[in-house]
């Protein structure tokens, strides 16, 4: 890639970059710049994501030893149905596209800002005023239906339920818009010579996540309004004392959440695709297969989401045939993971914290990913929904995937974003804290899980009591390397070495350019002239 | 600003387009993805309703006949009618006749009142009668099990749809206003062509929403 | 901010899209005469809808009038809102729409269209079987009906309880308790007897791997149950109480097909509660659910059973 502007930039601060370039904090609410705008949606997730987190610590300190509960069963109900609602709602779906994907998706294009600033503002503005209706309900008393709403429960169940299905309805908007955005500005904004075969491929990921957001969170949306409308006006399509059905209730919600998932994770796949070739120094095994493996795993999520539905009493039929598609998911993400693998074979590693995270995200995902083969199979499923297995299955999809994308690229971009450079020690370290903790919290919940450990219980056996407690010390050591990183993001930020432009010597656009960014992010417009992963070991 | 100044200078493409009509492109494509998710949003409700319609059919049925086929053929004439002066409306500004695009408004929210008012009368009814939404279905003179929940259906159907109405007749009336400012010009109409899309998928909802409450049951 | 490039460098305008084609401002005004006669055709459309309504087609009915709607739909969307003369892609985005609800309704469908299908051995669980059963008493033995629960034990039972019912199958070494060694003659729950070995197949074993088999027909539960019997020290009988005990209050009459069905389907499910909520009054919102309550899994029994004060 040739850039003419790259010669010219120093190593230094930049004079006049999106942090200085208007000052005040009125100066930041009323941002149109996409970076900005950016940050401002990782802070709010940040926090989201301790309270979301504070709440599963105390779970797991409830469920660490058999007959000493620290909170009473209904708090866990309560503690339960937000941790799920925050960390899904609030924390992961807007994670990576809200904060990493709006910072660095334009300047990858080669735009300016995004296709709609305002709507962009207006998006972080729609997922604030969602957070707060939450935020409200969890004041206001709670909810205890857990965060998948099941009817007729939830219509049953007393407690500002209407507050949480209004805050998700409201923070699906704010989905919806940055998804609208990226479309158009991948399709209208790249820069000259950007052709769609020289994208990089989190900008690929994006794209299909977004067209997910598009898709699916309108089917959400009517959903919850459906069911607040169940609630005021005993509509009954949901309700069986009125004729309705309970089980369509779980068809249009997981419409849309199980696509949800897949919103989580591409974007973290993205992530790593950039990443993972920076840090082996070698082109990116697989480019295209992974770009289309993007859409592929966008198309197979829409048509997956009844295995959720496996003892529900869905259909024989309709088990059969959820059960035949989602085994499909497995090809896309195979390709993806064998194609990062390929990358790294033969490749000049350097061991920098963000590819560290590349690493766990790899370990992490894989068993994630081959533990929902598992439960995708039939037999297997009705043996295990319900039981912490298919807890362990997410969450070392989703922290293991979505929050390791997080993390990773935030060290990644960090020097980027403040110009600064984050400290490799305590990255390594805090790194180590997260890879361990994690795997000592949720490996032994695969273990309780096939033995039958149900999940959502206030309270388990004694017989479970060795993996509870492995479970709750391995969230201690997960807190502990999340607070490092805080502590080391917090600190770099103001008194790090400067970075300089490109510390990495990546070759997507965004290296290309000062850093911090200037506030319309180029110098000067820049024109691409080759693939971004035309990496040489000898540059290493 | 050194873009193409459009004859007035009044509108000027924001700094990250490279013109107005790359702006405009873009824009219209930002128009079309969110009536992706209108599609999807109401569709969903088509789908809930197809279902139990598939499944109780007789329910349905019987239900269906308690509506009033003209009322609501009115009202799809009606539509169809307010979609035609919105394109008229449209193509005038296209054109640079401001005066013809006012008038063209005006009578598409002319129509879209009129299309409120029947609707207004057909509610009233309904909710005289108590054909109303599950548990407050109270007409004594059908008492099929599943027949509440055909009306749960309209309501919500209806409802949307006519939320959607009111919505765009709010849109319209601001377009009047800026057409009257001058800002509409040959060289830009973006938000006025935006709002006739809004308002042909409006009239498209009915197109489905007609025969299938209305005339199918 | 001076917005020189535009001027300056004429090639660095934004990569087009392969299909944008609508650039200078060549913008499609539809004329006021298509538009009329746009109009027209949905006029007659309309009015054909209307009078095909009364027409009576049976089900093409429906298929007629959906067909007539989407002619209308894609006069509206192809020529009102100009998609035709429009950049490709919008095309694309606006029919991805109707591809995804078409998705959504036909993997909804199978489910919500096909509910109450539970099927045994080939055979629908949803009503009790009647008049099928191949073993008129089967709480009878006979060399027939032990023969076929050997078969069902080969097909049920050997992953856990191993081939000669030791308790020794391959899945049990992951279990605790061990599963249930049939040839001795201690620790059998509900006691060694044909009736005691059917109720476990009927609930399983609460608080152990045994799980419940209830959605066997009860003959082939009785088969199971004989069989396990026959492989043991020695041949036990029930008793008439015994019988009493799992529901044959007389063992001399024949199997009616009473045994109750062993899976409820969801709509069954959904009749319960309505008529329980109509029975009781309480339809209406804000009513904790009953629902699933009175009847505690063997977990929840389980659980309660530990009886613990909460260090609180």
């Amino acid at each position: 890639m040739s850039h003419s502007n790259t010669a010219t930039l120093s190593n230094e601060i930049h004079g006049d970059n999106y942090l200085n370039h208007s000052k005040g904090l009125k100066s930041w609410l009323t941002t149109l710049d996409h970076k900005r705008i950016g940050l401002m949606y990782l802070a709010t997730v940040l926090f989201f994501f301790l309270l979301g987190g504070i709440f599963a610590l105390i779970m797991r300190l409830n469920l660490m030893s058999y007959g000493h509960p620290v909170v009473d069963a209904n708090t866990y109900n309560k503690l339960m149905t937000f941790h799920g609602a925050i960390m899904v709602f609030l924390v992961i779906i807007p994670a990576i596209p809200g904060a990493i994907g709006n910072f660095v998706l334009p300047m990858m294009c080669g735009a300016k800002d995004v296709a709609f600033p305002r709507l962009n503002l207006a998006s972080y503005y729609i997922y604030l005023f969602g957070a707060l209706f939450a935020t409200a309900a969890l004041i206001g008393g709670g909810v205890d239906t857990g965060w998948t709403f099941y009817t007729p429960y939830s219509i049953r169940t007393s407690g500002p339920v209407i507050l949480v299905l209004l805050g998700a309805f409201i923070a699906g908007f704010a989905s919806i818009l940055t998804g609208l955005n990226f479309i158009v500005t991948l399709h209208k904004l790249r820069a000259p010579g950007q052709s769609w075969s020289r994208l990089p491929l989190l900008c690929w990921a994006l794209y299909a996540t977004s067209i997910i957001q598009v898709l699916a969170t309108p089917v959400l949306a009517i959903t919850l309004v459906l069911l607040m409308m169940e609630r005021v006006f005993k509509i009954g399509i949901f309700d069986p004392a009125l004729g309705g059905d309970p089980i369509l209730f779980q068809h249009f919600f997981w419409f849309y959440s199980h696509p949800a998932v897949y919103i989580m994770i591409l974007p973290a796949m993205g992530v790593f695709s950039e990443i993972i070739p920076v840090f082996s120094r070698k082109p990116i095994f697989g480019y295209r297969a992974i770009a289309l493996a993007s859409f592929g795993i966008a198309l197979v999520a829409f048509i997956v989401w009844g295995h959720h539905l496996f003892v529900s009493g869905q259909s024989e039929l309709a088990n059969f045939i959820f059960s035949l598609l989602t085994m499909f998911v497995a090809v896309p993400t195979g390709v993806k993971v064998f194609s990062w693998v390929g990358t790294m074979y033969k490749g000049s590693i350097r061991f920098n914290a963000p590819m560290l995270y590349a690493f766990g995200f790899i370990e992490l995902f894989t068993i994630g990913g081959l533990t929902g083969v598992f439960l995708a199979t039939l037999a297997i499923d009705v043996h295990m929904t319900d039981t912490y297995f298919v807890i362990a299955h997410f969450h070392y999809v989703m922290v293991g995937g979505s929050i390791m994308g997080l993390v990773g690229g935030m060290h990644y971009w960090f020097p980027k974003v403040t110009g600064r450079m984050y400290n490799e020690t305590i990255a390594k370290w805090s790194f180590g804290f997260i890879i361990f903790g994690f795997n000592l919290t949720f490996f032994p919940q695969f273990i309780a899980g096939s033995q039958g450990m149900p999940r959502r219980y206030w309270s388990q056996l004694p017989e479970f009591d060795l993996w509870n407690r492995l479970s709750t010390v391995g969230s201690w050591f997960l807190a502990v390397g999340f607070v490092m990183v805080a502590y080391d993001m917090i600190r770099s930020a103001r008194k790090g070495p400067i970075a300089g432009p490109n510390p990495w010597e990546a070759l997507t656009l965004e290296w290309q350019t000062p850093s911090p960014p200037p506030h319309e992010n180029f110098i000067e417009t820049p024109v691409v002239t080759s693939w971004p992963y035309e990496y040489k070991p000898s540059r290493g | 600003m050194s873009q193409p100044l459009n004859t007035t200078g009044v509108h000027h493409h924001a700094h990250h387009f490279d013109s107005a009509d790359h702006e405009f492109q873009a824009s219209k494509q930002g128009m079309w993805i969110f009536m992706v998710t209108e599609v999807l949003m109401i569709g969903a409700i088509f789908v809930g309703y197809l279902i139990m319609r598939a499944r109780y059919p007789e329910a349905f049925h019987e239900a269906h006949k308690l509506l009033n086929v003209k009322l609501g053929a009115l009202n799809t004439a009606v539509l169809i009618l307010s979609s035609y002066t919105m394109v008229r409306g449209v193509s005038a500004a296209q054109r640079g006749n401001n005066k013809l695009t006012i008038r063209m408004l005006m009578t598409t929210i002319a129509l879209a009142l009129v299309f409120c008012v029947v609707k207004y009368f057909e509610y009233s009814h309904k909710i005289h009668e108590g054909t109303l939404p599950g548990g407050n279905y109270t007409y004594a003179e059908l008492s099929m099990p599943h027949v509440p929940l055909f009306f749960s259906f309209y309501f919500i159907m209806t409802g949307i749809h006519a939320f959607h109405v009111l919505v765009g007749i709010g849109l319209m009336t601001w377009m009047i206003k800026r057409v009257k400012s001058g800002e509409i010009t040959p060289e830009f109409f973006t938000p006025v062509e935006l709002v006739g899309f809004y308002w042909h998928f409006v009239d498209l909802v009915w197109i489905y929403l007609f025969p299938l409450l209305y005339l199918l049951g | 901010m001076a917005d020189q490039k535009n001027t300056n460098h004429p090639q660095t305008g934004h990569e087009p899209d392969v299909n944008a084609n609508q650039g200078d401002h060549g913008h499609y005004i539809l004329p006021d005469s298509v538009a009329l006669k746009t109009l027209l055709a949905l006029a007659g459309l309309t009015i054909i809808t209307v009078g095909l309504s009364y027409v009576h087609l049976g089900p093409w009915n429906f298929v007629v009038g959906m067909i007539v709607a989407t002619i209308k739909a894609a006069l509206v969307a192809g020529i009102f809102m100009n998609l035709k003369h429009d950049d490709r892609a919008n095309a694309v985005i606006f029919g991805s729409g109707f591809l995804f609800l078409g998705i959504f309704f036909c993997l909804t469908a199978p489910d919500a269209l096909f509910r109450g299908d539970v099927y045994v051995n080939g055979r629908p669980l949803t009503l009790p079987v009647k008049g099928v059963a191949k073993f008129k008493k089967a709480w009878e033995p006979t060399p027939e009906i032990v023969a076929h629960g050997k078969a069902l034990f080969a097909q049920n039972c050997v992953t856990c309880h191993g081939e000669a019912g030791l308790g020794n199958g391959p899945a049990a070494a992951a279990l605790n308790p061990k599963p249930r060694n049939f040839t001795a003659d201690v620790g059998w729950k509900n006691g060694r007897h044909p009736a005691g070995v059917f109720k476990t197949l009927k609930e399983g074993i609460a608080g152990g791997g045994m799980a419940s088999f209830a959605t066997l027909p009860a003959e082939d539960r009785w088969s199971l149950a004989h069989y396990v019997i026959s492989i043991g020290p020695n041949v036990v009988k029930d008793t008439n109480a015994d019988l009493a005990a799992v529901g044959i209050a007389d063992p001399t009459k024949e199997e009616t097909g009473s045994d109750e069905t062993p899976s409820i389907p969801v709509n069954r499910a959904m009749e319960f509660i309505a008529n329980e909520e109509a029975a009781s009054g309480t339809g209406s919102a804000n009513v904790k659910a009953g629902v699933g309550q009175s009847d505690l899994s063997g977990y929840d029994r389980r659980l309660e059973a530990h009886t613990f004060a909460p260090s609180l």
